[in-house]
């Protein structure tokens, strides 16, 4: 797997504090609206329908800021995101369309486990600006 | 000023075919806090199509090719994953719970926000499969003069039983 740049895994020997690659989004109207994510609720994507229920933009569902730091995760843990895994996500601002989107992370705790350990790994969205957008943290098993 | 294609190019006639579009998902809502009570329990089966995937990841510009259980002039494939086949990225049930917490035979609450998921991914799920996914309503709150509703999620298969996925999720109601 380590062969493939998509992928930059997270071991054994991987401490805490380590810096997951980060991963850039844009909030784009098109993608904000598209029928599977946001075309069921106009605030996700109508500037006047936002603004009559007290937004300044469109923002974009939760959710896809969920599925970019799903892919970071997954781009650090391999398999390891798909089998007793956790993922915990609040939405503390919103992502107005149009803003650029960093994914980061940051293990926070490495606890044994089996033949192997439970990483903890600190997650959020920021925007350019550094504003947090969604804030949470991963669990998943490595070597266990 | 805000205008209906002040974030992309649009015709009037685009322009008129989007506010209709609106003024009908508007037409017999409620807000979501009015529409549930603690303990309402909904549940329905979505098949987990290689297209349903495809959609939900392009859609995020996910591109991971253990997603791919469809590509464009081969259509169909087995896909390849750690696990075998192609799987589902790892939320992506989550994404379809909203389709079942809001009763999906009425008009939907508009105005709604997701606003927080604890979500536990217990086994990986295999593109094509068919998933029951339930949530049952366990609590409404106010906060900070704000309304929330949260769930309790799960997904099994269909076929085998296999719980693959639980989350505990909250909705900020107008």
């Amino acid at each position: 797997m380590s062969a493939d740049p998509r992928f930059a895994p997270i071991d054994r020997d991987t401490p805490v504090g380590f810096e997951l690659a980060p991963i850039f989004k844009k909030a784009a109207i098109q993608l904000m609206g598209s029928r599977l994510w946001g075309r069921f609720n106009p605030n996700h994507w109508d500037p006047v329908y936002a603004a009559e229920t007290g937004l300044d933009a469109p923002i974009q569902t939760g959710e896809m800021s969920s599925a970019y730091l799903a892919e970071m995760c997954v781009n650090h843990l391999g398999a390891a995101m798909f089998r007793n895994a956790r993922m915990v996500c609040k939405y503390v601002a919103s992502t107005r369309a149009e803003e650029v989107i960093v994914c980061r992370g940051v293990v926070s705790e490495k606890t044994p486990k089996g033949g192997g350990y439970r990483f903890k790994i600190d997650i959020w969205c920021e925007n350019e600006a550094g504003e947090k957008k969604t804030v949470g943290w991963a669990e998943a098993d490595v070597g266990v | 000023m805000n205008a209906t294609d002040a974030l992309k190019p649009m015709s009037p006639i685009q322009v008129a075919q989007t506010r209709a579009f609106i003024d009908g998902l508007e037409q017999g809502s409620q807000t979501y806090w009015d529409m549930v009570e603690i303990g309402d329990e909904l549940s329905r089966e979505i098949e987990l199509t290689p297209e349903l995937v495809i959609l939900y990841a392009d859609g995020v510009e996910d591109y991971n090719p253990w997603y791919e259980g469809w590509r464009m002039n081969t259509w169909r494939i087995p896909g390849e994953s750690p696990f075998g086949g192609a799987i589902v990225p790892p939320l992506l049930v989550s994404h379809f719970v909203l389709s079942v917490q809001f009763d999906h035979t009425k008009p939907f609450a508009i105005g709604s926000i997701h606003t927080f998921h604890d979500s536990e991914i217990l086994e990986p799920i295999p593109v094509g499969s068919t998933v029951r996914i339930t949530t049952v309503a366990t609590d409404k709150y106010e906060k900070r003069g704000r309304r929330y509703v949260r769930h309790e999620v799960t997904v099994t298969d269909t076929a085998s039983g296999t719980l693959y996925f639980r989350e505990t999720r909250d909705i900020l109601s107008l």
